[in-house]
């Protein structure tokens, strides 16, 4: 450990010696596409800016002697934007690896040419189920929605509840959610009295709630994100429904309770990420991005972090040879790695395996339930 | 040699010999991408060009027909292993099928009733793309795993890829120009210009209209499916009103009924935001602002059809002819 | 018949129709009664919802002060887009001109440019998510009526909608003004001649109808607590649809379609899933178009 510290000053001190002009040419390529506009830019400005925290966090610590850059390109969440990308992504030689996009749609055209051209792509958030399946190249650091379904499934059944409503947004991974919560859930012995998807977006759910109402149902699911999530909240608390609320980990963001104030209070969720849990790595991060948010990370964020590492800890592994073959293997052997989402390992599809922690919000915060 | 064909000639060698070579040397799949992005999007402006441009309709749900055409093709090269040879005709046949259905009650409509027919039909098809689970796959897409699939060869270079694209569009679009130019496209030009008086000449405007815009949505259809065969993967965001607002805008920056306006329009529209992309942030600002402009000093557009008719018989010379025999005006 | 559920499903109807009426009634003025084709309205009217957003977190005013700020930034904001995007293409006042396709799509493509600079730019500068609102603002405190549930936000739309309704009848059947309005919106040309001022009776009319939109725009980012860059878009196609269904030019008809719109959507979400409720708008839209192309009260028009 010493020597390689020592190693690693020498290393550190000849960089700076050295020319600066050919450090630049020997920095190690990735590429991240995100929307940075658009409807859709909110969620690709804070990719960027967990990445580049995780980025200056390692370029710092100068685990191999060469700095490591990325290369953002906006993808407007638009999948002819996303493949335009990916081309030019792959006509780069320098780029060796590719973090993103944000939606499963651009994604997945992304991922034809990645396939084809044999390059990595990890994606913090594409939760389309097929997604892992396009190729060997394809990576995700999203739990699935049959794990995170499952959980939530067996929560419920343990709180006594039997019988459920289900909605979640007309997304693909809206749909992941309905289906990987209802299975499990129907094994369990539990009921769906209702199911339901909603467009994005949707203004008003008064209509949907006075439908479920009408059910009466002991508690509902969700599948949604925190805007939706807030809307949706605010409306059970106005009509009274009085229903308790679980979701997934995708509504786990400091800006729902904002958004929605009191009428967040008792939402029960899963999530792979607490900005309050007393790790080295959280704290790390957390007082990092509050030098220039005002809220704590949520999920997403944290996913990019923690893809953003990833990918970092696997160029290192794959240095001093770093060619997009053996990145790729670097990335497939990534084990137990030691990041803000919890350990993450990837199995033969490329699909992430995590461990799940409950949440709920309590006095305006979101709180770990033991 | 004359000067017109000459003129042909040109653009075949820029199209099949120029640019491919440009690109085979740069040897960069970003080029080829934009350059496939850009005959699928002048082949939907041309074809948006018939119905708005020549015949005066505007058309607010263009992308949809266009979304119609990628479904046909992506549903039957994913579920029943119909390739590019079947495939791109019955993709612009199921898009024409559609039009065809949905032009029986609305295209007896005017003016801005007619531009919001098309805006609801745009919209209800959006809808069924996004939530008819059973068929279109919803929100999830429609993956298509096999490339073009010529008569049994596969074509998988990029070179190759571009030849199918350009020689597909360049067809279409000189089928449209042929159309366009004919007596059929002056009567349809009639109608633009006044369909009253068109009525009383002994024209048919209502089955008129619903021919130019099944035409229409038979060349929008073939070139979602070359979009879907070119990228692989489809989902209902593709074809949203975004899209049809893009493509009318390459019509009217290009300028209305000047088919190498829309064309070139087309071309700026999707090059430009590539140009800007080092912009950043405010690239798309940019691309309004532009749009903007054009139509504030250009208002008939960079092309319009009194300016293109100049443009052409100055650039093109003799190529062009207005006169009053039998062929009317077009390229001869 | 009248259990609970379908009186709640009832009551969440009106309201929604009183959000789309509200909504359409400044886009009436401009887009069906002075026929000018504005696709801008729907910035405007997030301009209004951001205009109160910011003073409420500058200097937290009362409500009715943040409807003002509101109002006078989409009077403003109507300005400026009619002398931006309108006023260049009036520039040729001959007839071949006023009558020309061109000139007349010259001005929808010129709106829509503002519009996409207009969101874009709030993008760049408020970022495209959700806004933070105070909480205490929002307009969305349940009050109970027997078995169904509104809020005050119902009370206080249905009370500046009817306002801003019988202020505009007022103002077009019985001002000069709106007389000019009028017959500006008939015949450009034929008003000029008889020595009504077009470019001021069509500046007035912007700036009415924007007010209005911004209003609403406030008005609705309080009652669903959402105010974000791209709030426009749904609530305009919803608005240009009960115009089409009221007969164009007729406000009164585009807010008993608007009504009928908010009803037909909450009710049908009874009947089949959500996602496919706005397929209603469209399937009304075009079934008027079809059925009733004089809109469903019969206005007055030559052709459609």
């Amino acid at each position: 450990m010493k020597l390689s510290r020592r190693t690693l000053l020498a290393l550190t001190v000849a960089s700076v010696m050295l020319p600066a002009a050919s450090q630049a040419a020997d920095s190690i390529k990735i590429g991240y596409q995100l929307p940075l506009t658009g409807n859709t830019a909110q969620y690709g400005q804070d990719f960027k800016d967990a990445a580049e925290i995780a980025l200056a966090k390692f370029n710092a610590s100068g685990q191999i002697p060469v700095p490591v850059e990325i290369i953002y390109e906006d993808s407007r969440s638009d999948a002819k934007e996303g493949v335009t990308i990916a081309r030019k992504f792959v006509d780069d030689k320098e780029i060796v690896g590719v973090l993103g996009d944000f939606t499963s749609t651009v994604s997945m055209a992304a991922a034809q040419v990645y396939k084809r051209s044999g390059m990595v792509q990890l994606s913090q958030t594409a939760s389309h189920p097929d997604f892992a399946k396009i190729s060997e190249w394809q990576f995700r650091n999203i739990t699935t929605q049959n794990q995170e379904g499952g959980v939530n499934a067996k929560w419920m059944i343990d709180q006594g509840i039997k019988k459920v409503a289900v909605i979640a947004e007309q997304t693909d991974w809206g749909q992941s959610v309905v289906k990987g919560f209802v299975d499990p859930f129907k094994e369990m012995g539990g009921e769906v009295v209702y199911t339901e998807f909603f467009n994005r977006g949707l203004a008003d759910f008064r209509s949907i709630i006075t439908k479920i109402e009408e059910q009466k149902p002991e508690a509902i699911y969700t599948g949604f994100f925190y805007e939706d999530g807030a809307q949706f909240l605010k409306q059970v608390a106005q009509l009274n429904a009085g229903i308790p609320v679980y979701s997934t980990s995708a509504a786990y963001n400091d800006k729902l309770i904002e958004l929605a104030g009191a009428a967040a209070e008792g939402l029960k969720l899963t999530a792979t990420f607490l900005p309050t849990r007393a790790d080295a790595n959280v704290t790390e991060f957390v007082t990092e991005w509050k030098k220039t948010h005002d809220n704590a990370p949520g999920q997403f964020p944290a996913q990019a972090y923690d893809a953003v590492n990833i990918m970092l800890a696997a160029v290192v592994k794959a240095y001093p040879d770093v060619t997009r073959q053996s990145l790729r293997d670097a990335v497939a052997a990534t084990k137990d790695f030691p990041g803000v989402t919890g350990n993450t390992s990837f199995d033969e599809n490329g699909e992430p395996l995590k461990e799940l922690t409950k949440a709920t919000v309590k006095d305006g915060v979101f709180v770990e339930v033991k | 040699m004359s000067k017109p064909l000459f003129i042909k000639l040109l653009l075949l060698v820029i199209v099949f010999a120029v640019v491919p070579f440009a690109l085979e040397g740069l040897g960069k799949g970003y080029y080829y991408q934009i350059a496939t992005l850009a005959f699928v999007f002048m082949l939907l402006a041309a074809s948006l060009h018939l119905v708005t441009g020549v015949a005066g309709l505007l058309h607010l749900g263009h992308a949809s027909l266009y979304g119609v055409g990628a479904y046909v093709a992506a549903l039957l090269g994913s579920k029943y292993g119909i390739g590019f040879t079947y495939g791109l005709p019955l993709a612009g046949i199921g898009a024409a099928f559609v039009a065809f259905l949905v032009a029986l009650p609305t295209m007896r409509l005017m003016s801005i009733y007619f531009a919001v027919a098309t805006l609801g039909i745009g919209q209800m098809l959006f809808l069924v793309f996004q939530n008819w689970v059973d068929v279109t796959n919803g929100p999830n897409g429609v993956m298509l795993f096999d490339g073009i699939d010529l008569f049994g060869y596969a074509i998988n270079s990029e070179l190759g890829i571009y030849y199918v694209v350009a020689v597909v569009a360049a067809v279409s679009i000189l089928i449209l120009n042929r159309l366009s130019h004919s007596y059929y496209g002056n009567a349809l030009r009639s109608l633009r210009e006044d369909d009253q008086c068109t009525a009383a000449m002994g024209i048919n405007v209502t089955v008129m209209k619903i021919q130019a815009f099944v035409i229409s949505a038979f060349f929008a259809g073939i070139a979602g499916a070359l979009w879907a065969y070119t990228t692989g993967y489809i989902s209902p965001n593709d074809f949203n009103f975004s899209q049809s607002i893009l493509i009318l805008t390459m019509v009217v920056v290009g300028g209305l009924g000047s088919l190498p306006g829309v064309l070139i329009g087309a071309l700026l529209l999707i090059l430009l935001p590539e140009v800007l992309r080092y912009f950043g942030d405010i690239r798309n600002i940019i691309v309004g602002l532009l749009m903007f402009g054009a139509i504030l000093f250009l208002p008939k557009g960079l092309f319009g059809e009194v300016n293109a008719l100049n443009f052409a018989r100055r650039i093109l010379g003799s190529a062009w002819s207005e006169d009053n025999s039998e062929k009317g005006i077009g390229w001869k | 018949m009248f259990d609970p559920y379908i009186l709640q499903q009832l009551a969440i109807g009106v309201s929604l129709g009183m959000i789309y009426a509200l909504m359409a009634i400044g886009f009436t003025l401009i887009f069906g009664v002075l026929n000018v084709v504005n696709f801008a309205h729907g910035e405007v009217y997030t301009i209004g919802a951001f205009a109160g957003l910011m003073a409420i977190t500058a200097f937290a005013p009362p409500l009715l002060v943040v409807l003002f700020i509101a109002l006078a930034a989409g009077a403003f904001a109507g300005f400026g887009l009619e002398r931006l995007a309108f006023r260049p293409f009036r520039r040729f006042s001959d007839e071949a001109s006023l009558k020309s396709r061109a000139m007349r799509e010259a001005t929808l493509m010129s709106s829509l440019a503002m519009s996409i600079i207009a969101r874009e730019a709030m993008e760049l500068i408020f970022g495209s998510q959700f806004q933070s609102i105070d909480l205490a603002y929002l307009i969305n405190k349940p009050i109970e009526i027997g078995p169904i549930t509104i809020v005050n936000g119902d009370l206080i739309i249905l009370a500046i909608t009817l306002i801003m309704l019988g202020g505009l009848q007022w103002l077009l059947k019985k001002s000069p003004i709106g007389m000019s309005i009028r017959a500006v919106s008939n015949n450009a040309l034929g008003a000029k001649y008889c020595g009504i001022n077009t470019d001021r009776t069509i500046i007035f009319t912007f700036i009415i109808g924007s007010g209005m939109g911004a209003l609403a725009g406030i008005l609705v980012g309080l009652y669903y607590g959402a105010i974000f860059p791209a709030m426009g878009f749904t609530p305009g196609i919803k608005a240009f649809v009960a115009m089409v269904m009221g007969g164009l030019s007729s406000i009164p008809g585009a807010v008993v379609s608007a009504m009928i719109l908010g009803l037909a959507e909450s009710i049908s979400t009874s009947f089949m899933p959500s996602v496919w409720s706005d397929m209603v708008a469209y399937a009304f839209l075009l079934a008027t178009l079809i059925f009733f192309p004089q809109g469903l009260f019969g206005a007055r028009r030559e052709r459609v």
